[in-house]
């Protein structure tokens, strides 16, 4: 069963002087207990993606221009701004990247996972701080540290403090915005470890977003890789890192330096990624495209589904596009 | 071959309200002209440090650093100057680390201007007019400020503030860590570029071991503060030795999905090196440790040829 | 961008001056923009008051006293006949320049020191900041009254007395302006090339603490108009008969049950100044703020 699905999903900031196309017609669905990762670079609006279904794109200047966001059947382009309070953190909630500056200082890490439970569930003080300890064993953290403060955990605890405020309502979907990106190596592995054990554990949804394609290898089970606003793939893992179908994918790989293989030099993306105020008419990837051909300039590219379930946007995989072929 | 620069037993100690912090201890090493060593390890092993005392930006606490054979810690001002001609910085981040009043032009030609290099203007526009095109920024940049750039072309400006007094080494202190991959792979291919064109040696401080991997002639791993393991970048990969740089290779994310590596998760938290206890100061994390590992510190010993390892269960370890 | 020509890729655009890109902003704030043709229509009758005033700063006329505003008097005369409005156009000289005279003292002094204490730190920030703190525990006002009354009164003991009150306040605002710049990386980036710490202060550190210091001073201007005018108000200010708005408030207070105007127009002309100058201070604010600019 498809727990969220987003159809046709544009968001844009209207400036004073021209309108920044963040997300242009991006098509997603995530399943009952899967985890997506949306990969992208800086700009590529993953971040705006995850606000428009958590309803927290500021408006002015954001706004919605069209598009659904589907979940658990229901539209929630179109609730008011209270039933969406009541959705985010109840069934939709998000975990920030960064760790040092998402929690109060002022407050125990007790008290501020206990708040959402309270927030949410009409239960007893008692009963809430009961919950929050189990949330702390849960994320790796002692329960006797709940009366701590934020400042006497690391960078890693403070991030699965958040987790745990995240997930204290059990939620049905989780959207983490690079969650691991501030952390150390070391300590990545740690978190990232302990989210793969969650998701066993309690099976909740995720939305992973993050530019780190080796965080996603580890964690989903699908990717969709956002450029200029457009999904431009979107597959399971072995689609995506075995069956690598789009231009731009491929330049990922080739960007990434990899401990496995040895290369002399890298083959990086040649150019910068488009000014999201004025995107080119055809797809916004050809001016960087090493695979172009004329109409990539001229006409946008549709999605093709080149085996079941692995989606691709790109006129190289269209039945009629054997002029491209042949450039290539 | 002689050493550009010879690192020897380096110290640099910070004093905070809590105590000594040991932020570089006893750290040694030498870089071959055109080599490049890379420095990798997590937040607070004292890689940055490292690089700001070898620019002597920070002055060093005890222990000695010969550029071409002259010493330079505690040098005199005219030498020091003499000094940032030849030991130049690329920094981490290009969004603070460049004077957002200023253009790209006299953001470049900053450093010809303080050491008086040309004599007429035209000149150092000219100089300048190169040094664009060799990091690859167009000429219509060329009165544009770093706000309305994107982190890709502001890291070749400061690329091109460092090559500009055409310096034979340069410290990389994470100089691709703020930018996206595709402009990360952009970044390194014209870092190696301007290395074989110029003959530079440099040394490369990043926490991304595939980055240096990729760069490195040599690695060096560091964990607050301390030498953990050194040796030539092929060796360390294929043939890791010290229980940390394991560690610290298992856990990077590997951007596959067939053979994936076992991981080896590390207990405990990173901390800061301040009053140090005795014995190893990886022995409280180590999956290995011994008691004899929290009571003596482990010296930094050449167990393979040109490997070296500071860890006293080495041999146990590896079966050598 | 790739279709661009090669002749037009070859055209290097112009510096843009950092001027022009903050008058576009500042024009962008309505507000702001009235408060400034305000403060420029002051100026210029400050300038030209000669002849836009109809009669003389000081001319009386003993048998036109106390009169409601009229034709001939648009804002009526005062208790020796004097005419208001003419009074009121004198003023605002003393006004401005009472305003930007001790705004200047203020900022030579304070920004100074606060910039020494600010780039050294240690020792000489310590002695300076304490000094200040402890000039900051008397509030300004105090402060200046005690300084004039020392001095004496006058139009120059004024503005030295509101100048010198208003010190700390500066020193504050340069000191933390310099210490939040010195943290950025690229001073580091300036020791690395070799610059010497006063091209790295002239060249660095000013140019990017401006932003906060003209906000203070433009909004500080207004504060020592008032600070001027409540010393003539209670006589301690510019003395008569020369006219000053504060004075002219104080001078008519005794007939403010009778002859509002009086007070009324006076007062008028002190809100309206300070009240485009608070526009305009914050209007640089948004306008020199590099984070609203991208």
């Amino acid at each position: 069963m498809k727990l969220l699905e987003i159809k046709d999903l544009t968001i844009h900031y209207v400036l004073d002087e021209d309108t920044v196309e963040a997300v242009n017609h991006i098509d997603l669905a995530l399943e009952k207990g899967e985890a997506l990762g949306l990969v992208g670079e800086t700009g590529a609006g993953k971040t705006t993606t995850a606000l428009g279904i958590l309803g927290l794109i500021p408006d002015p200047p954001g706004k919605v221009i069209s598009g659904e966001i589907i979940f658990e059947e229901e539209n929630l382009l179109t609730k008011s701004a209270g039933q969406m309070r009541k959705i985010r953190g109840e069934k939709i909630s998000m975990v920030f990247q960064d760790p040092m500056t998402a929690l109060n200082p002022v407050l125990t890490v007790g008290d501020q996972i206990s708040e959402v439970i309270k927030l949410h569930q009409n239960i007893p003080i008692a009963e809430a701080t009961a919950r929050a300890c189990q949330m702390l064993e849960m994320v790796g953290i002692p329960a006797e540290r709940i009366n701590e403060y934020p400042h006497q955990f690391s960078g890693g605890m403070k991030q699965r403090v958040v987790i745990a405020i995240a997930l204290a309502c059990n939620p049905t979907l989780l959207i983490a915005d690079e969650p691991t990106t501030a952390l150390d190596v070391t300590i990545q592995a740690q978190v990232i470890d302990m989210i793969r054990d969650l998701r066993a554990k309690i099976g909740t949804s995720m939305l992973l977003i993050t530019h780190d394609l080796g965080v996603v290898a580890d964690i989903c089970d699908k990717v969709a890789i956002i450029y200029a606003g457009e999904i431009v793939e979107y597959g399971n893992l072995t689609h995506i890192y075995n069956e690598t179908a789009h231009p731009y994918t491929k330049g990922l790989f080739g960007s990434l330096p990899r401990l496995d293989i040895m290369v002399n030099r890298l083959n990086p993306i040649p150019g910068i990624m488009p000014d999201p105020t004025d995107l080119p008419q055809g797809c916004s990837f050809a001016p960087r495209c090493l695979n172009k051909c004329d109409r990539c300039d001229i006409e946008p590219p549709q999605n093709h589904e080149i085996s079941p379930g692995h989606i691709v946007r790109c006129h190289l995989y269209a039945e009629d596009a054997d002029d491209c072929r042949e450039v290539k | 071959m002689k050493p550009l620069l010879e690192v020897k037993n380096l110290k640099k100690y910070f004093s905070t309200p809590a105590g000594q912090l040991h932020a570089v201890d006893d750290v040694t090493f030498n870089i071959l002209p055109g080599e490049t060593l890379g420095v990798v390890g997590e937040s607070g092993c004292g890689k940055s440090t490292l690089g700001r005392v070898i620019l002597n930006l920070l002055p060093a606490t005890d222990g000695e650093i010969y550029f071409e054979d002259e010493p330079i810690v505690g040098v005199k001002r005219d030498k020091l100057m003499q000094l940032r001609r030849n030991i130049q910085i690329i920094f981490q981040d290009p969004f603070s680390s460049l004077d957002p009043r200023m253009t790209v032009s006299e953001l470049i030609s900053e450093p010809l201007e303080t050491f008086k290099i040309y004599k007429s203007k035209s000149e150092r526009i000219k100089k300048v007019e190169s040094l664009m095109d060799t990091v690859g920024l167009a000429a219509r940049l060329y009165n544009t400020y770093p706000h309305e750039l994107d982190g890709g072309r502001r890291q070749r400006i400061g690329i091109a503030r460092a090559l500009a007094l055409d310096p034979k080494f340069i410290v990389c202190d994470e100089p691709v860590s703020a930018l996206d991959v595709s402009i990360q792979a952009q970044i390194l291919n014209l870092m190696q570029d301007i290395q074989a064109e110029k003959g530079l040696t440099y040394i490369f401080i990043t926490h991304n071991l595939s980055v240096v991997k990729h760069i490195s002639n040599d690695i060096l791993v560091m964990y607050l503060g301390k030498m953990m393991e050194k040796s030539e970048a092929e060796d360390l990969f294929n043939n890791t030795l010290h229980p940390y740089s394991k560690a610290l290779l298992s856990a990077i994310p590997d951007p596959s999905i067939d053979n994936r590596r076992k991981r080896i998760l590390l207990k405990g938290e990173l901390t800061s090196p301040i009053n140090p206890k005795p014995g190893c100061r990886f022995a409280v994390r180590c999956p290995y440790a011994k008691q004899q590992c929290f009571e003596v510190e482990p010296e930094l010993e050449e167990v393979l040829p040109k490997h070296f390892v500071a860890c006293h269960l080495t041999r146990e370890i590896n079966q050598l | 961008m790739s279709t661009m020509s090669v002749s037009a890729a070859k055209k290097i655009p112009k510096k843009k001056s950092r001027f022009a890109e903050t008058s576009r902003l500042f024009a962008k704030n309505r507000l702001a923009v009235i408060g400034l043709i305000v403060l420029i229509l002051l100026a210029l009758v400050a300038i030209f008051s000669n002849q836009i005033a109809p009669y003389g700063e000081d001319e009386q006329n003993l048998r036109n006293t106390l009169q409601t505003p009229s034709a001939e008097h648009i804002m009526g005369t005062d208790n020796l006949g004097r005419d208001v409005f003419s009074r009121i156009v004198y003023g605002s000289r003393i006004s401005l320049v009472v305003g930007f005279i001790s705004v200047g003292i203020g900022l030579a002094i304070g920004g100074g020191l606060g910039a020494i204490a600010g780039y050294f730190g240690g020792r000489s920030d310590n002695i300076i900041m304490r000094v200040f703190d402890m000039m900051m525990a008397i509030p300004s006002m105090i402060l200046a009254i005690a300084i004039c009354a020392a001095l004496g009164p006058g139009m120059l003991n004024t503005m030295i007395a509101v100048g010198f009150s208003t010190v700390p306040n500066y020193a504050r605002v340069v000191r933390s302006a310099v210490l939040t710049v010195k943290q950025q990386e690229f001073i580091e980036a300036a020791h690395a090339t070799g610059s010497s710490n006063v091209r790295i202060i002239l060249k660095h550190i000013l140019p990017n603490c401006l932003a906060p210091i003209i906000v203070q001073a433009s909004l500080g201007v207004a504060g020592a108009i008032l600070s001027a005018a409540s010393m003539s108000f209670i006589g301690l200010g510019v003395q008569p008969p020369t006219a000053e708005w504060g004075g002219m408030l104080s001078a008519g207070r005794t007939y403010v049950r009778n002859q509002p105007h009086l007070v009324l127009f006076p007062g008028i002309a002190i809100m309206m100044t300070i009240f485009s100058l608070n526009l305009v201070g914050d209007g640089l604010r948004d306008a020199l703020d590099p984070r609203l600019k991208r």
